[in-house]
């Protein structure tokens, strides 16, 4: 192993090349995909179970052989090592810590198969710096969720691994002690330094604790992009709904008028940047408009008129609203689009915004974005409420 | 009323304790009569209180030749069936392979058949070959039988067992060879366990197959069979006492140490 | 954490470019099944088809025996001896019955109500196993002695009367009997039912019985409608495991009851080990199992249950 320079130090980028896997039974789990984690970073594979997420996490780890491609750690192609030979460790789902031994020698495991003979110091520094260091002679089963989870982390990262692989870590907590953990792992990650590939389902989760998230869906990668790049500026229905809730109008290109496109949507017109259009813009041609909730702005039928000029309106009636607090959720009835969802923000309270109310659903055309619309609209809508 | 009523609530009690009693009564005719010092041949009746069959357990011809070569065979068989059955097993629970029906069913028929059947047919098989029967005869008749009680035994654990386990293990540097010995044996230890110990006590108590297959050779149910027939020394209740006393304190003692093991963890 | 951030220690340098594609041995569970099927193969199924050839030979010890397809002798078997398979059958029977009916309560007992006696309990069913069967066997001998306590007691209360007129007793004997060979076989082979049972009534949450009262079900209606019924697994497998053995069972026949109480499995030891008329008792054994698999195919149909121990 040549020494370079820390900062050209690329050994812990994980690229994958072609890499696919198709099972015996002919089902295939990832299709060939590039990808490639930069050393340092905090990758998440955000998607539904039996996307293909923790296939791709496996065959990074060695525990699962590709049918195609390669994998690289750094310059070192590691495709045909077994998982005992590779620089990475994983922190299993539910951490399959080992019951039969106590946490000291789960942490030390890794250590003494190295045949590192003198591990006292190193697990219990380890112990110290995920807060179990009195633990260290009970057995995996005397601890709590939360316990367990962080000797799993431990026991992994005593190997200074190049990167660390997390296959669901959090899922088997409770929702405090997962934000708590979400923290505490991003805390880690930043101090230690090592590459983070984090396979998760949950959406939130992956946008707080990531740089780059990676959607997977049916064995391919939807997107890839920083959490608000994706939120932003889905390129596809999948990504629009999975993370977050997304508004969708099917309209039709007509004009384009300098850098944005204008569409027809029933009667009206909405304007939407070309640059946030992932569809073929020829005239004539369908395009699915999106907007998420909290960027509509509801302004009573009556008041119409107040509306500043050059922003996207439609109109609807309000058929439903609920009070969740910081904000009160509308879904409205518009002829363009039967259930519209509007989060507004509770500063100033209209009281003549109730049900049956007509009203003005307006945005800043910069918050609009352009989908193909030969997709289907409901894509990744059911899969995220099957979790 | 009231005693009606308690009656009532705890029938399913008395009747289940009724049927221990039935179960352990043998167990005391026989320790009873350990102490006896009988008038002929036989030990059926009770005569006298003596400590003479106690003193002297090995005074009775043969009996405790016949006694260790039922230790011996039990242990070679146990060795055997668990070595054998624990690599069927592991190959059940984790590989896919053909033929796995007709291996199932391989293992499933000895447990379904009669021993009488089983015996049998061992023995048209050993006459046909023309094998000389005695130690080696019994010894893999043994194998035969308690191999599949072992492999049920042991799936049931490896079954149960996370596989992720052994993926950690890998992932932390270990070897196939480390994974085994430090991961997966460790933990199926406990089925493997159970399945020798069930092997130990189906070999050493085997009476049918043995007796069809032990050509001059005695073991120790051979051997009081044979003595049901001539008559009974006290000597054979001294054995069977003496080992019901000893089975009952060994798993006592290994529950209170693990009981104790146990408290001082948490 | 200085720890953490210091370089990570070589591993070993490898160049698997080099090196053909690692093979995930496609052989190994060939290889781990191979020892042990073998040994079944060649001392549980081989024997099997030997006796079946032996049971179509005809011949003498002297002379030697050929393969000569005599299927007369199944049928000279089965006529002579359809006492002993009845009785078997009968015998067998009733001793699975008594099993399951003296058994279930003690399983539910160690399953519901033992409490922290539950290990105590446990370990009494199984200990007895350690004592050699014979021995234990030979017990009943002295409990059921002519003029001896239990049958005096029987004798009192009159219960002799009941089994002799159903054949089962002579007079004011019970050695010697059909009712001492199915108590021994009873009593032989109960743990075998026990435990099953207890396994799969243990595998039922207790909080179905409180449902099933809040449900306002009787105790008796919950034991009917939902205890008995998820504990069939049990009941399948724990008969199985009695009758099976219990049928084809020679000592206690041999040990408790006389000449008249012998069963197929007395006649199948005494024509192999002692008459050495090989084809007669080949063709016996070779139908005993035949009966014996076919009532285990169709009980399991009808019980419907497919996992069997």
């Amino acid at each position: 192993m040549t020494t370079v320079t820390n900062k050209t130090d690329n050994t812990g980028d994980v690229r994958l090349s072609g890499i696919s896997k198709t099972y015996d039974n002919g089902f295939t789990a990832v299709h060939p995909l590039d990808l490639t984690v930069p050393q340092g970073s905090f990758f998440a594979l955000l998607g539904a179970s039996g996307c293909g997420k923790t296939t791709t996490l496996r065959m990074i780890a060695g525990l699962e052989e590709p049918s195609s491609g390669t994998v690289h750690l750094g310059e070192q192609n590691v495709t045909a090592l077994p998982p005992y030979k590779r620089p990475v460790n994983t922190v299993f789902q539910s951490y399959a810590l080992f019951p039969h031994l106590d946490i000291f020698e789960n942490v030390a495991f890794g250590l003494r198969r190295r045949g590192i003979k003198s591990v006292k110091k190193q697990v219990e520094d380890m112990l110290d710096l995920v807060q179990l260091g009195e633990q260290a002679r009970k057995k995996p089963h005397q601890l709590s969720g939360g316990q367990q989870q962080r000797v799993a982390v431990a026991r992994a990262l005593i190997n200074h691994p190049k990167v660390l692989l997390l296959d669901e870590p959090l899922g088997a907590l409770d929702l405090k002690l997962r934000r708590q953990m979400q923290l505490e792992l991003k805390r880690i990650q930043t101090e230690v330094g090592i590459t983070f590939v984090h396979v998760t389902h949950d959406q939130e989760e992956a946008m707080t604790m990531a740089d780059t998230v990676a959607v997977m869906n049916a064995g391919r990668v939807e997107q890839l992009g920083s959490p608000a790049d994706l939120y932003e500026n889905p390129r596809t229905t999948f990504v629009a709904n999975f993370l977050g809730t997304s508004n969708f109008i099917e309209a039709e290109v007509d004009t384009k008028n300098g850098d944005d496109i204008v569409l027809k949507a029933g009667g009206g017109k909405l304007v939407l940047p070309e640059a946030r259009c992932s569809a073929p813009t020829a005239t004539g041609g369908k395009v699915l408009v999106g907007v998420r909730p909290e960027k509509i702005s509801l302004t009573h039928a009556d008041d119409a008129g107040d509306i500043p000029e050059g922003r996207n309106r439609i109109t609807g009636r309000i058929a439903d609203s609920s009070f969740i607090g910081v904000s009160t959720q509308y879904v409205v009835d518009s002829p363009v689009c039967p259930e519209f969802e509007v989060y507004a923000q509770n500063i100033d309270r209209d009281a003549r915004l109730v049900p049956g109310t007509e009203v003005v659903l307006h945005w800043n055309p910069a918050h609009t974005f352009g989908l193909d619309a030969a997709q289907d609209i409901d894509a990744g809508i059911q899969e995220e409420a099957a979790v | 009323m009231t005693f009606v009523k308690w009656l009532k609530r705890n029938l399913v009690v008395i009747a289940g304790l009724l049927t221990l009693g039935y179960l352990l009564l043998p167990n005391v005719v026989v320790t009873v009569f350990s102490f006896n010092n009988p008038k002929g041949r036989f030990n059926y009746e009770w005569q006298q209180f003596s400590l003479d069959a106690w003193k002297d357990p090995c005074g009775v011809a043969d009996m405790c030749g016949s006694l260790s070569v039922s230790l011996q065979i039990a242990f070679w068989a146990t060795i055997g069936a668990t070595v054998l059955g624990t690599m069927i097993a592991f190959a059940l629970v984790r590989y896919r392979f053909r033929a796995r029906g007709a291996v199932n069913s391989l293992i499933f028929l000895p447990m379904a058949m009669p021993e009488v059947v089983m015996a049998a047919s061992l023995l048209t098989l050993f006459l046909n070959m023309g094998a000389q029967l005695g130690f080696w005869t019994i010894l893999i008749a043994h194998i035969m039988f308690c191999l599949s009680f072992v492999v049920t035994a042991v799936k049931a654990r490896v079954m149960s067992m996370d596989p992720r386990l052994e993926q950690a293990a890998q992932d932390l540097y270990a070897g196939p060879f480390q994974t085994f010995v430090r991961v997966t044996l460790p933990i199926a230890a406990p089925g493997i366990a159970a399945g020798a110990m069930l092997a130990f006590a189906l070999s050493f108590d085997d009476f049918i197959i043995t007796n069809f297959n032990a050509g001059s050779t005695v073991t120790f149910p051979m051997f009081v069979w044979g003595s049901a027939q001539r008559g009974t020394p006290v000597q054979i209740n001294v054995i069977g006492t003496a080992m019901f006393v000893v089975a009952v304190l060994f798993v006592l003692a290994s529950m209170v140490i693990s009981n104790r093991r146990n408290k001082q963890k948490a | 954490m200085a720890t953490l951030t210091e370089a990570p220690p070589p591993l070993t340098p490898t160049a698997p470019e080099k090196k053909p594609p690692r093979k995930r041995g496609r052989l190994v569970p060939y290889w781990l099944l191979l020892p042990g099927i073998l040994w079944l193969l060649v001392f549980f199924a081989l024997p099997m088809i030997y006796q079946a050839s032996t049971s179509v030979q005809t011949g003498s010890l002297e002379a030697g025996y050929k393969v000569t397809w005599h299927f007369a002798t199944y049928w000279d078997a089965l006529s002579e001896y359809y006492p002993q398979f009845l009785r078997s059958v009968l015998y067998a029977g009733s001793a699975t019955i008594l099993c399951l009916i003296l058994g279930y309560p003690l399983a539910y007992l160690i399953a519901f109500r033992a409490g922290r006696w539950r290990n105590l309990i446990m370990i009494l069913v199984i200990a007895p196993f350690f004592t050699s069967f014979l021995i234990r066997t030979l017990a009943w001998k002295t409990i059921l002695a002519d003029g001896g306590p239990v049958v005096g007691a029987l004798n009192t209360l009159h219960v002799l009367d009941v089994t002799s007129w159903l054949g089962m007793t002579q007079g004011d004997r019970v050695l010697a009997t059909p009712l001492a060979v199915v108590c021994g076989l009873t009593y032989n082979f109960l743990p075998f039912m026990v435990l099953p049972l207890y396994t799969s009534l243990e595998r039922i949450d207790p909080r179905l019985h409180e449902a099933a009262g809040d449900l306002y079900a009787k105790p008796v209606t919950t034991f009917r409608k939902v205890t008995f019924p998820l504990s069939m697994p049990g009941v399948v497998s724990g008969t199985l495991l009695t009758f099976i053995p219990a049928a084809g069972d020679y000592v206690n026949a041999d040990l408790l009851g006389s000449t008249d109480t012998r069963m197929v499995g007395n006649v199948i030891q005494t024509q192999f080990l002692r008459i050495l008329d090989y084809p007669t008792a080949a063709a016996l054994s070779f139908i005993l199992m035949a009966a014996i698999l076919v009532m285990v195919t169709v009980y399991i149909r009808r019980s419907g249950t497919e996992d069997l121990v």
